[in-house]
C-alpha cells in the first residue's frame, strides 16, 4: 500500500511511442538491418522475434542509442535518437550487474549517473527493489550471492529506478530457468499494467512473445528485414488467468511457428 | 586446524635449520638460536632500525613512484588500445631484463645515493605494477560499459564507475607482486652499490665473518617484507569484500 502511494506520488510520465523509419545498418559487408519500418504505440508491449542473425538485438540497441544507424530515423517520443536518452532503460540478457556493488548500489546506478542526491537515490532504489519483489533483505547482498532470476530482478529494478517511459529488454529471461521465468513474466505483466510503459522485448521464445505482447514483429535474417507483424488479440490481464492453457494461445503460438519455420 | 599446521610447519622448519647448522654444512652456518640472539642484539643496538629506516626510504620512493606512475599509465594503456599495444612490448622487455646488470649504469647516472637504490627499486617493480593495471582494464566486461552508456554515462563517469572498479582486483594483485619485487630490488641495489641500509649491514657482517648477524639481517628483511605484504593483503580484502 505504501509502495503504491509512493509510486503515485512519483507521477509516472505518460508513455511515448517509438518511430523506426527506413533504418539501415551494416557491419562491414553484413547487412544487419535493411529498411526497417516499425511504429511502436505509446504504452504498447511489442516483441521482436526471429532466427539468430536477424538483427533483433541490433535494432534494440539502435533504439537505445547504443549503436549508431547508417541511415533512416529512430524517434522516441519527440526525440530523434542520436545516442542514449533519459526516456529509455535497457534490461540485458546477462543482467550486466556490477559485481563489486551491492543490490542497492546497482539499482541506484542510473540515478547516480544522473546526479540524483544520495538520499533521494536510496529511497527511489529501495522502492524499485520492492517493486520487483526483492525488498526487505537483499539490498546489501552482492550479485554473486543471488540466483539468476533474482539478478535479473535487480537488472529490472535498476531499469525502473530512473522511471523511464520506454523499457528495452534484450532476451531478459533467456538465461533463467523455466519455472522462475514464468513467475517473472507474470510479475513483469503486472508491473507493465500498473506503470504503463512502452516495452520492446527481444526474445527467441515464441510462447514468451505471444504471452507477453500486443504485437509480434518477425524479422528475417541476412539481411535483417521486417518479415511480418502479428497482432496478439488475447484478452488482458493475462497474468491472473490461465491463458497458456487456452486454445487461442496454442493457435497463436502455432501461427507464429508457421511463420518462423519458413525462415530457418 | 590451520593454526596447528602453521605452528607445526614452523617447528619442523626450525628443527631442520638447527640440524643443518649442527651437521655442519659449513661451520659458518649459524644455528637458529645464534641468529635469534644476533637479531635481538641488532635491534637493541639500534643498528637494525637505523638501517631499516634508510632502506625503507629508498623502498618508499621507488615503490611509491612505481604505483603513482605505473597504475595510471597501465590504465591509459588499457583504455587507449594503440598505446597499450606499443607500450606492452617495452614492458615485456623490461620484465625479461636482467635488471641487476643495469645497476652500474644507474650508479653512474645517479651517484651513490638513496636515489640510486630508489631508481633500482622502481625498475624492479614498475613493469609489474603497470602490466597488471593494463591487464585489469583489458579483462573488463564490455557489457558493463554498454550498461553505463545506456544510462547516459559520460567518459569520466565510465572511467571512475566502471573501468576503475573492474580493474581494481588486478591492480591490487599487481601492487602485491610489485612490493615483493621492490624488496628484492632494494636488497640487490644495496648489496651492489650503496654504503648504507640493510644491504650494507648484510655486507659488513659477511666481511667480518659474523654470519649470525648476516642471517639475522636477512631474517629481519624477510619479516619487514612479510609485514608489508600482509598489510597490502588486508587492504585488498577490505576493498574486494564482494569477492569473499
Amino acid at each position: 500500500m505504501a509502495a503504491l502511494a509512493a509510486s503515485a506520488a512519483a507521477a509516472p510520465p505518460a508513455p511515448v511511442g517509438i518511430g523506426i523509419e527506413g533504418v539501415h545498418k551494416s557491419f562491414g559487408a553484413v547487412h544487419a538491418l535493411v529498411d526497417i519500418n516499425i511504429g511502436v504505440r505509446a504504452g504498447e508491449f511489442l516483441a521482436l522475434i526471429g532466427p539468430s542473425g536477424c538483427g533483433k538485438t541490433t535494432l534494440l540497441k539502435s533504439i537505445a542509442g547504443l549503436i549508431p544507424i547508417d541511415s533512416g530515423r529512430i524517434t522516441v517520443g519527440e526525440r530523434v535518437v542520436t545516442g542514449p536518452g533519459p526516456e529509455c532503460s535497457v534490461v540485458f540478457q546477462d543482467f550486466a550487474l556490477m559485481p563489486w556493488a551491492t543490490v542497492q548500489h546497482n539499482v541506484e546506478f542510473g540515478l547516480l549517473l544522473r546526479g540524483v542526491p544520495a538520499k533521494e537515490r536510496a529511497e527511489t532504489a529501495r522502492r524499485a527493489i520492492a517493486k520487483v519483489g526483492l525488498g526487505g533483505s537483499f539490498e546489501y547482498a552482492y550479485p554473486s550471492q543471488l540466483s539468476g532470476g533474482m539478478q535479473q530482478r535487480v537488472g529490472l529494478a535498476r531499469a525502473l529506478a530512473v522511471n523511464p517511459q520506454v523499457l528495452l529488454m534484450d532476451e531478459p529471461f533467456a538465461s533463467i530457468d523455466e519455472q522462475t521465468r514464468r513467475v517473472f513474466q507474470d510479475d513483469l505483466l503486472r508491473l507493465w499494467s500498473a506503470e504503463r510503459k512502452t516495452v520492446v522485448l527481444v526474445t527467441h521464445s515464441m510462447e514468451e512473445a505471444i504471452y507477453l505482447s500486443d504485437r509480434v514483429v518477425v524479422l528475417s535474417p541476412r539481411p535483417g528485414r521486417v518479415h511480418q507483424v502479428l497482432d496478439v488479440p488475447l484478452p488482458r490481464p493475462r497474468e491472473s488467468g490461465d491463458v497458456r492453457a487456452t486454445a487461442d494461445f496454442a493457435r497463436m503460438v502455432d501461427g507464429l511457428w508457421q511463420v518462423l519455420r519458413k525462415l530457418q | 586446524m590451520v593454526i596447528a599446521l602453521r605452528t607445526a610447519s614452523l617447528v619442523v622448519f626450525l628443527l631442520l635449520w638447527e640440524w643443518a647448522a649442527r651437521v655442519p654444512i659449513s661451520f659458518n652456518f649459524p644455528t637458529p638460536w645464534a641468529t635469534f640472539t644476533a637479531l635481538i642484539e641488532l635491534v637493541w643496538s639500534g643498528a637494525l632500525l637505523q638501517a631499516s629506516l634508510t632502506s625503507l626510504q629508498s623502498l618508499a620512493l621507488g615503490f611509491g613512484a612505481a604505483v603513482l606512475l605505473g597504475v595510471p599509465f597501465g590504465l591509459v594503456m588499457g583504455v587507449v588500445r594503440p598505446i597499450g599495444r606499443v607500450a606492452r612490448i617495452y614492458l615485456d622487455l623490461l620484465i625479461a631484463l636482467p635488471t641487476a646488470a643495469l645497476i652500474p649504469l644507474v650508479i653512474l647516472s645517479f651517484g651513490i645515493s638513496i636515489l640510486s637504490s630508489a631508481v633500482i627499486v622502481f625498475v624492479f617493480c614498475a613493469p609489474f605494477v603497470t602490466m597488471n593495471a593494463y591487464g585489469g582494464v583489458r579483462d573488463m566486461r564490455p557489457r558493463l560499459v554498454e550498461m553505463a552508456r545506456s544510462f547516459g554515462a559520460s567518459w569520466g563517469q565510465l572511467f571512475a564507475r566502471i573501468v576503475l572498479p573492474s580493474a581494481l582486483p588486478m591492480i591490487l594483485a599487481g601492487l602485491r607482486l610489485g612490493l615483493s619485487r621492490a624488496f628484492l630490488g632494494l636488497i640487490v641495489a644495496e648489496l651492489l652499490l650503496s654504503p648504507f641500509g640493510l644491504g650494507r649491514l648484510i655486507m659488513d657482517s659477511r666481511s667480518m665473518f659474523e654470519h649470525d648477524r648476516m642471517f639475522a639481517t636477512v631474517l629481519w628483511t624477510l619479516l619487514l617484507s612479510g609485514a608489508a605484504l600482509a598489510g597490502l593483503a588486508r587492504l585488498e580484502g577490505r576493498l574486494l569484500r564482494w569477492r569473499m
